[in-house]
């Protein structure tokens, strides 16, 4: 009965016409407005450390108090001075500081101009705690971080750069005319968001191509590229600098289970109580242990604009439906005699549910086709609306293609039910009379 | 094959009681071809649409077939309706999206036939009618006679042992009603019931035994005088 | 009209299903409609804030020293400058740390008491030379711009507030209210170093183009400083027509100059329409996106209100022969089907705007958007009502038509 139905559902689309061609646009559009908005908010809202990212936690600490902090929250931020004592303590299984850095690597060949990257200060735990692949050497130890070490880890396309792909693990790198030693080569690796640093990329930024130890870049005296939030004014020089209010720097603590996350947020208290009892703070302890998902949360990674969008396609795509079960009802109403006779022949209710559903889903098929090729124009023309950086993670994969055919059927299959109940409804007596 | 005892049917609106059929008593036996009369609104197409368990009744016991049909649900009446009887109707009823072969198919599917035994069953059932040829036309293709003639091989594709006729001729020309009335006699000879209703004294004298409903009950021919005088006046017998 | 609407309603309550439908999505598209038509005028007037930048013929440049340490930069930056004043095509030229629109830049707090523990507002500071307001091209209301004897080199992280400064006509009306800035003293952030408003500019915009930065749009300083440290910015003027050719020439010269430099990725070298596209994306493309739905969300919701009316007509086509037959002229039969729309769009858009209201009120909460204003909302009810009735047209033009013999056909 299956094929039966899907080949009259084929048939009825040829039966007006015009009413047919309203209900399949309306799904083709309301359909792709939801599934262009939505390309989007997967791709700010995805989770991109799946495996990790209930372990990986982003301590936060208010050294600013109720009359700095952002409405009680504490700076997504921290203070060098708080980082070091977290880096210190060494309450987890895993930790690093980190911050963005601007440098350049300068090429061997003179001829070359040099070429900025994006670029990290971070600890060597990091490459362990985020997952980080390689495709040669590994990153460093903490015996590299103690001995504030002119290591580095680069990226595969960096590589590719500089030493046409070959393991480059051992060779000397050029950042701003000091010498680094690699000690891996990363495979590809690209995150998004960037969860690590959502704060200074607002989550979306191209790859990471060097990493060097947090302990060295502090040595050369480097200042974030990312943002720099004080509280009042930091004194003169960067000793000063590092010793203010100043929050600068992310926090990130591998914590194996609850209960370690737990006591870590103890930990936390106790850490900000002792300085409420130095006289460094002078309010209660106000911290935040948020994982990787609360912290995109926190930090507001899906942008408004990607949020607001996707709610009016919705919006859109029930206005589409509840047209479509109103044409679909005129459509099935004006065929109350076929049913009648339908019936009179036999069918049971069920049979003309099945019918009138299958000619539903038929609809909703060709609505789909039609959506899937506006989806497509419209992912092309994400540019227009987002961020570059965000407009590319936008794609119509598989996976969003047959979403795209599912929720176009499902959604006009649900538009049916009302129409085809009451077509169900129809009498087999109604019709015997002369018509 | 058919009886009805003490059966009524009463519409109700907010503010009326309207009686339809009132103590409605008949029998029609396996084979017997039966012709039901009557004036305009005496009840006749609701005694059809009853018997064809298109429509519930209000009261009394309705059998067919021996089973008695007031407490079975709407699935159960529908596979009655499908396998044990035909329909005729008077404007034909057919789907006008679909082919005559298509048409004919219907009741068919229902069923849950298999393909190559719907197809043997179509085609000899429009070979019946004398339109095997135009298997392929749709009924706006078709002049009136013919469509008739589709509705009516549709309702032999079931082999149905009961055939219900409204008015199978009502819309036709004289020339075409013949066509049709012979081929109802012709179905009734191979052994099916059929039980049709008309207005038309002609061809009510062709059925075995005649059924005349005034006011929603059956009225014997023998005991009204109302009848006699009518049907002395429209009878040229 | 009005002894009709009686009739209609009674004819209604027995099409209850595309009567809600109608009324439902008449509901549904004028809650969307006004939200998204607000969004758009947001938008819109977020686009056309003015910089106070002469913004045609106007490149920015981001550039980074490789291997230099801070204290090497000023003579480095210097002849950059220079050099940059030399190329065939540029009319000036300046150093800075940023400029409107740019998206990164510095805030402090602005004060007028020292010992104030708030500051008044938020202002960004732009550090510049005596060139800037020529390359800008941003005019001065009141005082005069520095001159190349109050232009000095200075640490960022050292940094003292420079004894002379200007600020913009908005900051001094919001330090200042009623008198004019000129001559008076400020105080930036924590520094207790006083500042003299030498010069009012007319206007400049602060670097970032989002929302938080909405309530100090128009808030600046200008330091006469330039500051040491490898990242810099220059704004280079070129004259009328030369743009093209400099945005080739500047690079090549800043290389000739001194190639251990890097000329920073995706927003190295950028025209200022450029920056102002880039700054405005996410706003112009959601002005642009909401256009677009509410155009096609309109479209949809006609073709409903057609599609179903059309149905209602075909359905009622012996009622309408009767009528015709009994007397009711082509402008009756259109009146009802015109009236029976008007009714049906009257409950959707009372619907509606509570809709659209409630939904303001949500995306209030939710995205730091404004409050509705109820002129919106009244613009969607006329613009509905006026879609329905243009809706109904088609269909109810050939309901007039219906000829009264097809009171006489059978039903």
């Amino acid at each position: 009965m299956f094929a039966y139905y899907f080949q009259l559902g084929l048939r009825s689309l040829r039966r007006n016409p015009m009413l047919t061609a309203l209900m399949i646009m309306a799904i083709g559009f309301g359909v792709a407005a939801s599934m262009t908005t939505y390309s989007v908010f997967r791709a700010t809202s995805n989770n991109p450390i799946p495996q990790k990212s209930s372990v990986l936690f982003a301590p936060q600490i208010d050294n600013w108090g109720p009359e700095d902090n952002d409405k009680g929250e504490p700076p997504s931020a921290m203070t060098y001075t708080d980082a070091m004592a977290l880096i210190r303590a060494h309450k987890a299984k895993r930790q690093t500081a980190l911050y963005p850095i601007a440098i350049s690597v300068v090429p061997d060949d003179a001829n070359k101009l040099p070429v900025m990257e994006n670029s990290y200060a971070v600890y060597g735990d990091a490459f362990t705690m985020f997952d980080i692949p390689f495709l040669y050497g590994g990153g460093w130890t903490s015996n590299e971080d103690d001995a504030h070490a002119a290591v580095a880890v680069i990226s595969r396309a960096l590589n590719e750069k500089l030493f046409n792909g070959a393991n480059s693990v051992g060779r000397a790198l050029n950042i701003d005319g000091h010498s680094y030693k690699i000690t891996g080569v990363m495979d590809t690796w690209d995150p998004q968001p960037l969860f690590f640093d959502p704060v200074n990329t607002s989550g979306f930024d191209d790859p990471t191509q060097v990493f060097i130890p947090f302990t060295r870049a502090i040595d050369l005296n480097l200042l974030t590229a990312g943002n720099n939030n004080c509280n009042k004014s930091a004194g003169d020089g960067y000793e000063a600098w590092l010793h203010s209010e100043c929050v600068w720097i992310e926090f990130w603590a591998e914590l194996p289970d609850r209960a370690a996350a737990d006591e870590y947020k103890q930990f936390l208290t106790g850490y900000a109580a002792e300085q409420q009892r130095s006289g460094r703070f002078r309010w209660a302890p106000n911290v935040r242990l948020s994982d990787v998902m609360t912290w995109m949360d926190v930090q507001k990674v899906v942008p408004p604009e990607s949020k607001i969008s996707l709610l009016v396609a919705l919006g859109f795509l029930l206005i589409c439906l509840v047209n479509t079960v109103g044409l679909l009802l005129a459509k099935f109403m004006r065929r109350s005699s076929e049913i009648g006779v339908r019936r009179a022949l036999g069918a049971p209710r069920r049979e003309i549910y099945a019918q009138f559903l299958m000619e539903s889903a038929t609809i909703g098929l060709v609505g789909g086709v039609l959506g899937l090729v506006l989806t497509g124009v419209g992912v092309l023309c994400i540019g227009l609306v987002f961020e570059p950086d965000i407009a590319r993670l936008a794609r119509l994969d598989v996976k969003l293609v047959l979403l795209t055919l599912m929720v176009a059927i499902g959604a006009t299959v649900l538009a049916a039910f009302y129409p085809t109940w009451r077509a169900a409804q129809v009498q087999p007596a109604w019709q015997l009379k002369s018509n | 094959m058919l009886k009805m005892t003490h059966l009524s049917k009463v519409y109700r609106t907010e503010v009326v009681e309207t009686y339809a059929l009132r103590d409605f008593n008949i029998n029609v036996q396996e084979g017997e071809f039966v012709a039901v009369t009557g004036p305009s609104g005496s009840g006749k197409t609701t005694f059809l649409t009853i018997a064809g368990l298109l429509e519930t009744f209000t009261g009394g016991e309705y059998h067919l077939d021996s089973v008695e049909v007031s407490r079975l649900d709407d699935n159960a009446r529908s596979k009655i309706r499908n396998e044990k009887i035909g329909f005729i109707f008077q404007a034909f009823n057919l789907i006008p999206d679909l082919n005559v072969f298509d048409n004919v198919e219907v009741p068919l599917r229902y069923r849950g036939m298999k393909s190559a035994e719907r197809k043997q069953r179509i085609m000899d059932a429009l070979e019946r009618v004398g339109l095997a040829s135009r298997a392929k036309h749709y009924p706006a293709e078709l002049s009136g006679g013919q469509q008739q003639r589709v509705a009516i091989a549709r309702a032999l594709a079931g082999s149905p042992r009961l055939l219900l006729a409204d008015e199978p001729t009502g819309n036709l020309d004289t020339q075409m009603a013949r066509g049709v009335m012979e081929l109802l006699e012709e179905i009734h000879r191979e052994g099916a019931t059929i039980v049709m209703v008309t207005h038309d004294p002609e061809l009510a004298a062709r059925a075995q035994r005649n059924v005349h409903i005034i006011d929603g009950q059956v009225v014997d021919l023998a005991e009204d005088p109302r009848f006699h005088s009518q049907h002395t006046v429209r009878s040229p017998a | 009209m009005i002894q009709q609407i009686k009739p209609i309603l009674v004819a209604l309550k027995r099409h209850k299903a595309g009567t809600v439908l109608i009324a439902l999505q008449i509901a549904l598209t004028l809650a969307i409609v006004c939200n998204a038509l607000f969004i758009i005028e947001q938008r819109v007037n977020r686009l056309q804030r003015p910089t106070g930048v002469t913004e045609s013929d106007l490149l920015a440049v981001q550039s980074r020293f490789v291997g230099a340490t801070d204290a090497d930069t000023p003579p480095l930056i210097r002849s950059d400058v220079l050099a940059l004043r030399q190329v065939p095509g540029v009319a000036d030229a300046y150093a800075t740390n940023s400029f409107p629109l740019r998206g990164g830049g510095w805030s402090t707090g602005i004060k007028t008491d020292p010992d104030a523990r708030k500051s008044i507002t938020q202002t960004t500071q732009y550090f510049v030379d005596e060139h800037a307001l020529a390359t800008l091209g941003s005019k001065l209301v009141e005082g005069r711009n520095f001159n190349a004897g109050e232009v000095s080199v200075t640490d960022p992280k050292a940094m003292k507030t420079a004894p002379q400064i200007l600020i913009t006509k908005a900051l001094g009306e919001k330090l200042f209210p009623k008198q004019s800035a000129l001559g008076k003293v400020v105080y930036l952030g924590d520094d207790k170093s006083p500042a003299t408003v030498i010069g009012v500019l007319d206007r400049l915009q602060v670097p970032w183009s989002g929302t938080w930065a909405d309530n100090f749009q128009e808030y600046a300083v200008l330091q006469p400083y330039q500051l040491s440290g490898n990242f810099t910015v220059y704004l280079i003027r070129a004259k009328p027509g030369q743009l093209a050719a400099i945005t080739k020439a500047v690079p090549e010269t800043l290389f000739k100059v001194n190639h251990m430099r890097v000329i920073t990725g995706k927003r190295g070298i950028r025209s200022f329409e450029k920056v102002r596209a880039d700054a405005y994306r996410s706003d112009r493309g959601m002005a642009i996106l909401m256009s677009v739905v509410c155009l096609v969300l309109l479209a949809i919701t006609a073709a409903g209100i057609v599609g179903l009316t059309s149905f209602w007509v075909g359905q009622r086509r012996k009622q309408i022969g009767v009528r015709r037959a009994l007397g009711a002229t082509r402008g009756d039969i259109l009146g009802y089907f015109m009236t029976e729309n008007l009714l049906i769009g009257a409950v959707g858009v009372v619907i509606g705007a509570g809709l659209a209201i409630g939904m303001n009120l949500w995306l209030v909460s939710h995205f730091e958007m404004a409050r509705l204003s109820l002129l919106y909302v009244l613009a969607g009810i006329v613009l509905l009502l006026i879609l329905g009735q243009g809706a109904v047209l088609a269909p109810a033009l050939r309901a007039a038509r219906v000829s009264p013999v097809e009171a006489t056909r059978s039903a």
